[in-house]
């Protein structure tokens, strides 16, 4: 009896706390909005195309971790790693075509990411430790099959991710088509439920026969897909490659999934509301370079507002 | 003179008053058991008095006198010490390190010869007397942790011991030691208060007897005034009213067959023949292996041994996907934790299991998903409504109603495994439970159960197998047997 009155109380208050945040992101999505608009030159062409590039690259990241964090597995910190070393592999290949070459570079991604998440899943590994033991080791393959130089492209075939199309970047197009594929795995196939499942309580997936274990590689094998076409899109926009390319992408995705409402303890969340979230920081950067403050004061300012939302998650999901 | 008593108790959480005037007395060199069902206030009236709750109404006092207990610490300052029923021994520590943890009397650096020796005395008052100060807490049984925290109890310098069934865990010799260093303590002039549910217990070693019902105190009496009868009857005397559904038993072959099914450490050799249509109910306590024989069933159990044939057919043991491709569906004890999805939606959960037949290459049919869950939605009795709620908004009842639901629905009717049905469900949808159980069976589910809560064994069941320590002990028809044997049963065969 005790326990169903406790229930009840804490219930509402949870209710409340539910409401409490969905009212401060309304709030903060009106601010930004408000900002943006009466930033002078916020609206031109040229700051949406820039805007447009720069989502591109680190949505598909965050579009990638947010399967990891959807299974319950928070996040990875070697996405970065292998955006830079997929972006390599696919320069490297390029002399056999721009086809094996994008194939090569993808297969690279999921494979290196799979392993990873057969780790996670097989063993129970923690998985930022597993994830920090492969950012070392893709640092280290890559250097010492580099040897430290920078590498250009052994082919041709890159304009065609330089273009347009109806006035859209194509690095935007394939950024928009990466979140379209993603959210249907999400939430039209069978995989993208378990993963959903997964994530929320994997004993109960367990014990209503899920392979748990084939869900989370799985989830690890998109993840490293969108980073190796994070990567293919990177290596043609520079035109060259090393492996500082993706660095710090890791922190940038997660920010991103965790702004977009994606639940870090698992079991909820979608490729649209990551793509909100890459979009909401990508605002506030354009906004607080087009409003002249230095580099660092972007960085302090977008540190302050992803600890305010991830307080915000805390407060939500207390109950 | 009472060493500590309570006049008048009340204790609500919102509108529901958990213990109700009660009224208690403890002697000094007194082993005082308290007795009750589960949410009968037991736990509650130890909180009171080891002051982590504080009473509504009425008046705590120590040697007569009116006082109120602040706090934990204040509860050991007076003399009041708990020996907790979670095992709360740190692991990573020295067993000298755990039996002076939290002591007030002890600096902070405790290497001191004597403190060891009194250590030593203690550890082989309880049996002890081979484990090593030093070794880690980590590498012993649960039977010996417990013991351990026997020890510290012993080497506290209080006058009331309160433990919390401190032998759910053990062997009967390491429950004889732990009665042992009960009876010390006694000669000594100390005050137990001893919470159980094994009868046998009570009149092995305690004085006398309380016996809480639904937070209301039936009685104390002296244990050589009473018998075990009469003690069940004191626990169990309410009617038990028009929870349960009648019915005529019309089973219809057997759907599950259990032979030498072992579970190590704690099944042996357990053989069970089930039957479509019919409840078979698995009695026991904590650590009896009833749930654990469930759990090997569902696939759940990475050591189980054995042969069971499910619908003619053999099912392997060991594996989750054998277990359900043989129409073996499992509701799990633990609801939070392995049952239900809390962060997904009511009809999200109800569908949990069924993805398979709903996918064509690998993508949902969403429209006929949807119709499913309603369907399922309506076999159990949950509100079309709350289909897009998240499963931790419901009631623990509707929680249990998804765990249901999601274990239906298969082409034929199969198994249907059931540990602990009805924990944390209040009484109204206790009853929808149960009609929804004898549903099951009308449609030719064989149903199996465990369950510790036998008033509810005796009224839903068709079978009732008793398991006492990984054994079964007996097994009745219905109506062949009542509470008390299944008490006998399940509490302490040898003397039944």
């Amino acid at each position: 009896m005790t326990e169903i009155a406790l229930n009840n109380r804490l219930r509402g208050s949870g209710l409340r706390a539910r409401h409490l945040v969905l009212g401060i992101r309304i709030v903060a999505a009106a601010t930004i909005a408000g900002f943006a608009l009466t930033t002078q030159g916020f609206l031109s062409t040229l700051s949406i195309n820039a805007l447009l590039t720069a989502i591109s690259f680190v949505g598909c990241v965050a579009v990638g971790m947010t399967f990891i964090t959807l299974t319950g597995n928070i996040m990875s910190l070697a996405l970065g790693a292998t955006v830079s070393a997929t972006a390599l592999t696919f320069l490297a290949t390029l002399s056999f075509g721009i086809v094996p070459a994008l194939l090569v570079a993808l297969l690279f991604g999921v494979v290196i990411t799979g392993l990873q998440g057969f780790l996670v899943g097989y063993f129970q590994a923690n998985p930022i430790l597993v994830s920090i033991a492969a950012l070392s080791l893709l640092l280290g393959a890559a250097a010492f099959a580099t040897g430290g130089h920078r590498i250009y492209p052994a082919g041709e075939g890159l304009a065609i991710f330089k273009g347009r199309i109806a006035g859209i970047p194509v690095q935007a197009l394939c950024f928009f088509a990466t979140v379209i594929a993603a959210q249907f795995i999400l939430s039209w196939t069978r995989i993208g439920r378990q993963m959903a499942m997964v994530g929320s309580n994997s004993r109960a997936a367990t014990a209503a026969g899920i392979e748990t274990t084939w869900t989370i590689t799985i989830a690890y094998m998109a993840a490293g897909a969108c980073a190796a076409i994070s990567g293919v899109l990177l290596a043609a926009r520079y035109g060259s490659g090393d492996m500082e390319l993706g660095a710090g992408y890791d922190y940038t995705a997660i920010a991103a999934v965790l702004v977009g409402g994606t639940a870090i303890a698992g079991g909820s969340g979608s490729a649209v509301r990551t793509l909100v979230g890459v979009t909401v920081i990508a605002i506030i950067e354009v906004v607080l370079l087009l409003r002249g403050f230095s580099e660092q004061l972007q960085y302090l300012i977008t540190g302050i507002i992803v600890l305010a939302v991830i307080m915000l998650h805390v407060v939500g999901e207390r109950r | 003179m009472s060493v500590l008593a309570v006049k008048g108790v009340t204790k609500r959480f919102g509108p529901n008053a958990v213990l109700k005037n009660v009224s208690l007395s403890l002697d000094a060199r007194e082993i005082h058991a308290i007795c009750g069902e589960n949410g009968a206030g037991k736990s509650t009236l130890v909180k009171i008095l080891t002051g982590l709750y504080s009473p509504d109404e009425g008046v705590v006092s120590i040697d007569d006198k009116p006082t109120a207990i602040q706090n934990p610490q204040h509860a050991q300052e007076l003399g009041i010490a708990l020996v907790a029923q979670e095992l709360s021994l740190a692991p990573a520590l020295s067993v000298l390190d755990n039996i002076w943890l939290g002591n007030r009397n002890v600096p902070l650096f405790h290497r001191r010869k004597s403190l060891r020796m009194k250590a030593r005395a203690a550890l082989d008052q309880v049996g002890l007397s081979d484990l090593s100060l030093d070794a880690p807490v980590s590498g012993l049984s649960i039977g010996r942790r417990q013991l351990v925290e026997t020890a510290r109890m012993l080497t506290r310098e209080a006058r009331v011991f309160f433990l919390d069934e401190p032998t759910a865990t053990l062997s009967d010799v390491e429950i004889e030691r732990i009665f042992d260093a009960l009876r010390t303590l006694k000669a000594e002039g100390k005050t137990i208060v001893y919470i159980t549910h094994r009868l046998g217990e009570v009149f092995e070693v305690c004085d006398s007897v309380s016996v809480l019902r639904n937070g209301e105190l039936v009685g104390t009496r002296p244990t050589a005034e009473i018998d075990r009868g009469h003690l069940m009857e004191m626990m169990l005397g309410r009617s038990i009213g028009e929870m349960y559904p009648t019915w005529q038993s019309k089973p219809a072959g057997a759907a599950l067959t259990i032979k030498n099914l072992h579970v190590p450490p704690v099944v042996r050799d357990f053989n069970l023949v089930a039957e479509r249509g019919a409840v078979t109910c698995i009695a026991g306590q904590v650590g009896s292996g009833a749930l654990t024989i469930l759990r090997a069933l569902a696939g759940l159990s990475a050591v189980a041994t054995g042969e069971v044939t499910v619908l003619g057919k053999p099912m392997r043991l060991r594996s989750v996907a054998a277990a359900r491709s043989a129409d073996v569906q499992f509701i799990s004890e633990d609801r939070a934790g392995e049952g239900i999805f809390l962060r997904l939606s009511a009809g999200q959960n109800l569908i949990a299991a069924k993805l398979r037949e709903h996918t064509t290459w690998g993508v949902l049919a969403r429209a006929k998903l949807r119709a499913t869950a309603a369907k399922l939605a309506g076999a159990v009795g949950i509100d079309l409504t709350r289909l897009r709620s998240p499963a931790d908004e419901l009631s623990g009842g509707n929680q249990q109603k998804l765990a249901f639901g999601r274990s239906i629905g298969s082409a034929q009717p199969g198994v249907l495994l059931m540990n602990e049905p009805t924990r944390g469900v209040d009484v109204g949808a206790r009853a929808e439970i149960y009609r929804l159980v004898r549903g099951f069976c009308d449609q030719g589910y064989c149903v199996v159960m465990a369950s510790s809560d036998i008033e509810e064994v005796l009224g839903i069941a068709d079978r009732v197998i008793s398991m006492y320590r990984g054994h079964q002990v007996g097994s009745y028809r219905r109506g062949e047997v009542d509470m008390h044997r299944v008490l006998a049963d399940i509490t302490h065969p040898a003397a039944a």
